[in-house]
């Protein structure tokens, strides 16, 4: 007998039933464990970088909110920031609650939609439908404010597309109230579910050193007890305004994870509640100078973590450089980690616990 | 003449027992027939609409007019032919199945050993299966498989054991499944026996693992192993895994009855197949679709730990009170 133990290489994707997007995990796996993982990607690129440099300042709000679905508004709101400050535009109150709405609705709506995956990983597929249809009330949202139920195309440079009226108001307080009894339902679920505990907990796991050595964002970070939150760290919008605790999970591992993004969705709802209550009168947009050459950086907490916007123009009216770096590019470092050792039945799950987001990574 | 007259006349029995009722056509639609309920009923419990209820009937047709792929490198005679393997099993199995009141099977061979035996075939098929298609998926599906299979075919020998000793008590053990059957309308079902109840519990238990359905789904994991063995099947083969699952659904659904409650009505057989249908039904809504939309998929280390822990001691349970008692 030799040494060398038998090992199998296992294709887990480019297509897999459990990811939504195409990537290839290249498994080495000894019996059901998993002893090592590359990546290869790259499947979905659509060069959308060199894209941006193709188009005007304007047109580029219309392309950047298409580089994602679930992050759909986080990316155009990223992008105008980052014009905004590049030619000092100084957003009106009102405008700045808006846009903090449309992210807090898109944040519930895609925090619910990764738990609700979570539950079609592990086979639990009476929880899948159910969580997906709690789900449904933010889509209502969306369409009836925005008229569409993905890209809700809220942001323009210097504001936004979509003002709120009294009835509107109202309807998103029915649908929240609604929502805020579904949902504790489900975080009660999630919470105490044998089963469901029984395949997440100590799953995935991934220390607060790893952590900060791979630099991880968003609730990959805050489900391994790291405080980090640009709406908090580097506050934008009018998330100063809106009083909001960080909430992070101690455990480390994909239940934490998921119980980070279900707690969020849950304070989320009472931000938008906040954001109904103070939302001052006055304008939507600012009118607009013209954009000097120059360069700025935006940061946004998107759903998956920290987003990152650099623009650099030059006199013309098309951005020299548009380059973004997405909360996913930073978490998939720590799928090696999480999966050191796992077993063959934990890959999609740990996979789909960093809510990997690859068209936002390949763009 | 008058020998080859009767061996004629047995040997169309034995063809009917086997291609007409209980086995063959029988089980076959019925099984189709309770998986196509089964799905609807899933489905109108997670708000869905759900499949016609005739939809396995038109996938199994459909799947029989499509072209079969053997992957390269695969052992095509074993590849090809495990799905039969699985399907031949089963329908002997249901062909030796008594429907209390109707009909005694295949009597010289209604024996509960050679259920044991033949009952793990359409496993070793999906084994066959998954070890010839070549895949690592396959692979998988294989290892998990084998190790289901002998974490729940445990607790079913001590059920079987406490049946037989039970019908056979005091001196033997009696393993036919018509002197069974005739024992306990004689002397009451063993489903309502409290010595037999825990046998029962460990039956149930024993039922979602051998039917593969969650949370004991994991050889043929979906979103972990996209359907383990048969992620290389097309065409008449998977049709053949599929129509194997519908008639072993009605074999271990049958059986569950026949050994817990065989019970008749008075009224002959147009009442008796209809109340052994409503009774295998009755099972699988305990057994496999309830089970099924409230739980989870659980790991195969976890499945092997629960079998073990529980069904195992409770069948044990009811072997020592059996024997205690005899």
């Amino acid at each position: 007998m030799t040494n060398e133990r038998q090992t199998l290489t296992l294709p887990v994707g480019p297509l897999h039933v459990a990811l939504e997007e195409p990537v290839y995990y290249k498994a080495r796996i000894e019996g059901e464990r998993v002893r090592s993982l590359s990546l290869v990607m790259g499947y979905v690129h659509r060069g959308m970088e060199a894209l941006a440099g193709k188009r005007n300042l304007f047109q580029n709000v219309v392309l950047t909110e298409r580089v994602c679905s679930l992050c759909s508004n986080s990316h155009p709101l990223a992008y105008c920031t980052a014009v905004e400050n590049l030619a000092d535009i100084a957003v009106p109150p009102r405008a700045q609650y808006l846009r903090c709405l449309a992210e807090e609705v898109k944040r519930i709506a895609s925090h619910l939609f990764n738990v609700g995956i979570m539950a079609h990983v592990i086979g639990y597929k009476s929880l899948f439908m159910h969580v997906m249809q709690v789900r449904e009330t933010m889509q209502d949202i969306k369409e009836t404010v925005y008229g569409n139920r993905m890209d809700v195309a809220a942001n323009c440079i210097g504001g936004v597309k979509c003002d709120l009226d009294g009835e509107l108001a109202t309807f998103i307080r029915a649908g929240l109230d609604k929502l805020k009894k579904e949902l504790d339902e489900i975080i009660r679920i999630y919470r105490h579910d044998k089963m469901i505990r029984g395949r997440t907990v100590g799953v995935g796991q991934i220390s607060p050193l790893d952590v900060v050595r791979l630099g991880l964002v968003g609730p990959v970070a805050r489900g391994s007890g790291l405080p980090v939150d640009v709406r908090r760290d580097s506050p934008y919008a009018a998330y100063p305004e809106l009083d909001f605790p960080v909430i992070t999970e101690d455990g480390c591992d994909v239940h934490a994870r998921a119980m980070v993004r279900l707690r969020e969705a849950r304070e989320s709802i009472a931000m938008v509640e906040r954001i109904l209550d103070k939302l001052p009168a006055g304008a939507t947009t600012a009118p607009l100078p013209p954009i000097p050459a120059g360069e700025a950086v935006a940061r946004i907490e998107a759903p998956r973590g920290e987003l990152f916007y650099y623009l650099r123009t030059d006199e013309s009216d098309k951005p020299l450089r548009l380059k973004w770096r997405v909360p996913s590019y930073m978490n998939w470092e720590a799928l090696p980690v999480m999966m050191k050792d796992c077993a063959v039945a934990d890959i999609s799950l740990i996979v789909n616990s960093i809510d990997p987001c690859v068209s936002c990574t390949e763009r | 003449m008058h020998d080859l007259g009767s061996f004629l006349m047995q040997t169309l029995q034995g063809l009917f027992y086997l291609l007409i009722f209980p086995g063959g056509l029988f089980a076959l639609s019925l099984g189709l027939l309770f998986k196509g309920v089964d799905r609807k009923l899933e489905a109108r419990f997670q708000r869905r609409v759900g499949p016609p209820i005739l939809q396995p009937f038109i996938d199994c047709v459909k799947l029989a007019g499509k072209e079969e792929m053997v992957p390269r490198g695969a052992p095509r005679a074993y590849f090809v032919y495990a799905p039969l393997l699985g399907l031949v099993g089963m329908a002997v199995c249901a062909a030796l199945l008594p429907i209390p009141g109707v009909t005694h099977g295949m009597t010289d061979m209604g024996d509960l050993l050679v259920y044991f035996y033949l009952m793990p075939v359409p496993a070793f098929a999906l084994m066959m299966a998954g070890s010839s298609s070549g895949s690592p998926f396959g692979a998988l599906g294989f290892s998990r498989e084998m190790t289901i299979m002998l974490a729940y075919e445990i607790p079913l020998l001590l059920v079987i054991l406490a049946v037989a000793l039970l019908v056979g008590a005091p001196a033997s053990a009696e393993f036919s499944l018509n002197e069974i059957v005739e024992f306990q309308l004689a002397n009451g079902s063993f489903g309502l026996n409290p010595v037999m109840m825990p046998a029962l519990l460990a039956y149930l238990m024993f039922l979602p693992g051998t039917m593969g359905v969650p949370p004991f789904d994991i050889p043929e994991a979906e979103t972990e192993i996209l359907e383990g063995p048969l992620l290389e099947y097309s065409g008449a083969g998977l049709a053949f895994f599929s129509l194997t699952s519908a008639i072993k659904s009605i074999v271990v659904l049958g059986l569950g009855v026949v050994l817990f409650f065989p019970g008749t009505l008075p009224g002959g057989i147009l009442v008796n197949i209809p109340w052994f249908v409503l009774k295998c039904f009755m099972l699988m809504l305990v057994a496999l679709t309830f089970v099924k939309v409230a739980s989870a998929r659980i790991r195969i280390d976890q499945a092997f730990r629960f079998y073990i822990k529980y069904p195992t001691p409770l069948a044990a349970l009811s072997l020592i009170l059996v024997w205690v008692s005899r």
